[in-house]
């Protein structure tokens, strides 16, 4: 990379995933560049650190002279997730409807299986609970009933609550959690409960932190809203000290930004937040936010984002200009009430093992996967069975004396001899028709996984813009969007990089969801009208307050706080909902009402058809959403002068045999940070660079845009 | 196809295997050589000599006696129930639950079958007292013969091994 100082470094976006840690600076002129560095559980602060030396050691800069520059950093990372897959969090005692004492460790049942690939869904015996984040022995039932309709049936049994409370301090709770029935429907008995076990605690002059569901998350489905209080209790507070050590030590640098963490619903949020629980998967959604940023610049409404990575291969659809939110996801294998940016995961990467089915005689692709020890093809991997990757470097998509930058060497020969033995002999294949029908087979897997996921809601794959990226995303895009009719296929330059540069471009902003009841027949009477929608400016100014006091806590003034209100609706008796940016700010009277209807009826005949509009049912809103946001610095796309379409000579770095359609050819390899904007390559050709490959086979062509986007399309006559 | 080592097929057979390595057991289709590993893990934890030829439950065999090298079924203790192709169940201590108040013993009240629709009835090893089997018929009904297994068929033509030497 070249050597400037001038510029200004102004964006930092980090991603601690489980094995690495990849950091991504943007200048005031849009030049980026990645870093990365082993992860390290113990210290993830340090692994920042080395990151960032070896990201800006490309600019020749140090983390001191940067860091004090910086106006912005996102953080994301796996740190809660393993906390949680790994049962480390903290000893929680739990106080719940007497009676239901078991629920949390039922999972709904759901949990016994979540996760799992369908077919082993489908067979009992694998079916399996985790451990509970909440033992039995520190979960005590207190006598209390609110019915369906918020009606207090069996008020609350305060002595036992005290009761409750002195048994789990005794059994050792670090932190307590109250989750009662209904709550989100009347938190009379709920908060009444969290006051006396906190009275009680001041009694026994304890000191521990109490968590009330319907303070975090009062949303219907009593299973997702205990998980999710339990989540916040468990895991969000360890996490909230790992996030200040990392705080800390950018201060130690002379760092004088404010740490956001990327949050599921899309936004970014302080580390001091109160609500950390949703922080807890963010790694692609970092994607989907980078791929509507760079929409919103390059003007594309619909965008197919695709990211694989070792494991798993994930996609998320934006339509005009937006994502879509689910609102009671699971993740880690629990059942949570959260919002979270949508997104469609298959279990096939560039690291699936690759097996043959002894009864079928089949391929049959993962479910598992080499994961970080990449393949049979590095010797050190310990790994005898073969994976995709094995596959690449057999058949010359991959480079073995440059994978990762060169950090480790691939053995072709050793990946030859185990696909041979595992796959080629017993097909009665060659080697090469063999590891090509591997590749074969997981391009035909992806590219039908997209298009049904395209298709199935509705849309048209023409209409869309696909956007391939991750470490491996490269590798695979003209296999899976070959013949799939999109608009456009981009791979930008920063492919390994783009989960944390889309962390970096997301909005700082909070959400926070409230399940409301509200029903009106189609030609409801004005009073129903002002009823409802007093009922929703009700819930709305609870949440804003709840957003508008996070802001607070990190020192902004209450009038900077941009505040959007949503609602989620549906025809009454529907099963799903949708959720509708509110075209109004505040609700009152019928004609507010009509204005919802009149919004979320043109978000359904969008979504579905027209014709499929059923206003004879009535609308129903299921719940109240509020969001808020500060304006923030996102990175700016960088923007080069266009240089022709001849690559200039010291990219060409030479040539390597590539296998496929049953021949070897010659692909000419590119090195990706040397090719200029305006920049055409015809395949066969490979363009490398240290994180990621970009294979453009015969057939396709690619050209490369002013802000280092690969625009990948076939051409003729192949 | 995965491998497993006999170690972690001892582990299984010991019911101590992890469970990622379980779930991969369950969720692949069966490794070729685990039924040979399986009996050779069964035949270490067993006191007696006889080569075992088949599992038949947690503490129950079909194996070839050493000397005479008529296959019968036997128990953990040692204890042989007879020829293989008999019901073992007919040379077994029997205790049948058939009174409300035996089968409060294993359920709570009501919550346990009416015993004029079914019964339980429990064989144990007249020997050391394992429990082998538990049926659950209706009160009338026949001593319930569970399989007569085509050894033959299951190992030349299923695991792909030799045949073990049968007295006729």
């Amino acid at each position: 990379m070249e050597v400037q100082t001038a510029s200004r470094v102004e964006v930092m976006g980090i991603d601690a995933g489980g094995t690495m840690t990849d950091t991504f600076f943007v200048r005031e002129d849009g030049r980026f560049v990645v870093g990365k560095a082993q992860s390290n559980p113990a210290d993830e602060s340090l692994a920042i650190f080395n990151s960032s030396e070896d990201a800006l050691a490309h600019w020749a800069r140090t983390v001191d002279q940067v860091y004090p520059e910086l106006v912005t950093c996102v953080y994301s990372g796996t740190a809660m997730l393993n906390r949680v897959v790994q049962r480390k969090g903290l000893d929680v005692g739990l106080i719940c409807n007497k009676g239901f004492e078991q629920v949390h460790s039922m999972g709904r049942a759901i949990q016994s299986y979540l996760g799992y690939a369908l077919e082993d869904r489908i067979h009992l015996n694998t079916h399996r609970y985790d451990d509970p984040l909440v033992p039995l022995s520190r979960t005590r039932g207190v006598t209390e009933r609110t019915d369906v309709q918020g009606e207090v049936v069996i008020p609350l049994r305060e002595h036992e609550v005290r009761q409750a409370t002195r048994e789990l301090v005794e059994v050792g709770a670090q932190a307590i959690v109250i989750c009662l029935l209904q709550s989100h429907k009347n938190e009379a008995s709920e908060k009444r409960a969290r006051d006396v076990c906190r009275e009680e605690l001041k009694a026994l002059g304890v000191d521990l932190p109490v968590f009330a569901s319907v303070d975090y998350y009062p949303s219907r489905k009593e299973s997702h809203r205990m998980n999710t209080t339990v989540l916040e209790a468990y895991a969000a507070e360890p996490s909230r000290q790992t996030l200040k050590k990392v705080s800390d030590r950018f201060k130690k640098h002379g760092a004088k930004f404010d740490l956001r963490v990327m949050a599921t619903h899309g936004g970014t949020i302080s580390w001091k937040a109160k609500e950390l629980a949703r922080t807890i998967v963010s790694g692609p959604i970092g994607g989907v936010i980078g791929s509507k940023l760079l929409g919103e610049t390059l003007g594309y409404e619909n965008i197919a984002c695709s990211d694989i990575g070792g494991t798993s291969f994930d996609m998320a659809l934006i339509t005009k200009g937006k994502f879509s939110i689910m609102s009671d996801p699971d993740m880690a294998r629990l059942v949570l009430s959260l919002p979270l940016v949508a997104m469609d995961s298959v279990g096939a990467g560039a690291g699936s093992f690759v097996r043959i089915d002894p009864y079928s005689g089949g391929i049959k692709l993962g479910p598992d996967s080499a994961g970080y020890r990449v393949g049979t093809c590095w010797p050190e991997s310990g790994l005898d069975t073969v994976s995709v990757s094995d596959c690449h470097v057999v058949l010359g998509y991959l480079n073995p004396d440059n994978f990762l930058g060169g950090a480790i060497t691939l053995d072709v020969e050793r990946a030859r001899q185990h696909i041979k033995a595992q796959i080629a002999d017993p097909l009665g294949l060659s080697v090469e028709d063999a590891a090509a029908g591997v590749i074969e087979l997981l391009d035909l897997q992806l590219r039908d996984y997209l298009r049904a996921n395209i298709s199935a809601k509705g849309y048209n794959a023409a209409d869309f813009v696909c956007f391939s990226y991750g470490g491996a995303g490269p590798v695979h895009t003209y296999g899976y969007t070959e013949g799939a009719g999109f608009k456009d296929v981009i791979v930008p330059a920063w492919a390994a990089g783009f989960s944390a540069f889309g962390c970096a471009c997301a909005d700082f902003e909070y959400r926070y969801d409230k399940s409301v009841d509200v029903a009106v027949p189609q030609h409801g009477s004005d009073d129903e009208k002002v009823a409802a929608s007093q009922t929703i400016q009700t819930a709305w100014e609870e949440l804003a307050a709840k957003v508008v006091e996070e802001f607070v806590i990190n020192g902004f003034k209450p009038e900077d706080v941009i505040l959007r209100p949503g609602y989620r609706m549906q025809y009454m008796g529907q099963l799903n909902d949708l959720e509708i940016d509110s075209p109004i700010t505040g609700a009152a009277t019928a004609a507010d009402w009509d204005k919802m209807v009149e919004a979320y009826e043109e978000t359904y005949s969008r979504v579905y058809a027209s014709s499929a509009r059923s206003p004879e049912l009535g609308f129903s809103v299921t719940g109240a959403i509020m969001r808020g946001l500060v304006t923030v610095q996102k990175p700016s796309l960088p923007e080069d002068e266009e240089a022709g379409p001849t690559p200039p000579e010291d990219a060409h770095l030479g040539t390597r045999p590539f296998y496929r359609n049953k021949k070897w050819v010659d692909a000419v390899l590119w090195k990706m940070e040397a090719l200029k904007p305006g920049n055409e390559i015809t395949g066969p050709a490979i363009i490398e660079s240290d994180a990621t490959t970009f294979v453009v086979p015969d057939g396709f062509a690619t050209r490369l845009d002013k802000h280092r986007l690969f625009h990948l399309r076939e051409i003729q006559g192949k | 196809m995965s491998r497993y080592t006999k170690e972690q097929v001892a582990k299984l057979a010991d019911g101590k295997l992890d469970w990622d390595t379980t779930m991969r057991m369950l969720a692949m289709p069966k490794d070729n050589e685990r039924f040979a590993l399986f009996v050779e893990a069964l035949q270490k934890k067993v006191s007696w000599d006889d080569k075992i030829v088949l599992p038949l439950g947690p503490h129950l065999y079909i194996a070839q006696n050493a000397k005479s090298k008529q296959w019968v079924t036997k128990c953990d203790c040692g204890h042989e129930f007879g020829d293989y192709r008999e019901n073992w169940k007919l040379n077994a201590v029997v205790y049948v639950r058939d009174t409300e108040e035996a089968m409060t013993e294993v359920y709570p009240k009501l919550m346990a079958p009416d015993t004029a629709w079914q019964v339980y009835r429990e064989y144990y090893c007249p020997s050391c007292g394992t429990m082998h089997d538990v049926e659950a018929p209706t009160p009338w009904y026949p001593v319930i013969h569970d399989f007569e297994p085509d050894i033959e068929a299951f190992y030349e033509e299923w695991v792909g091994l030799p045949v073990p030497e049968k007295a006729a």
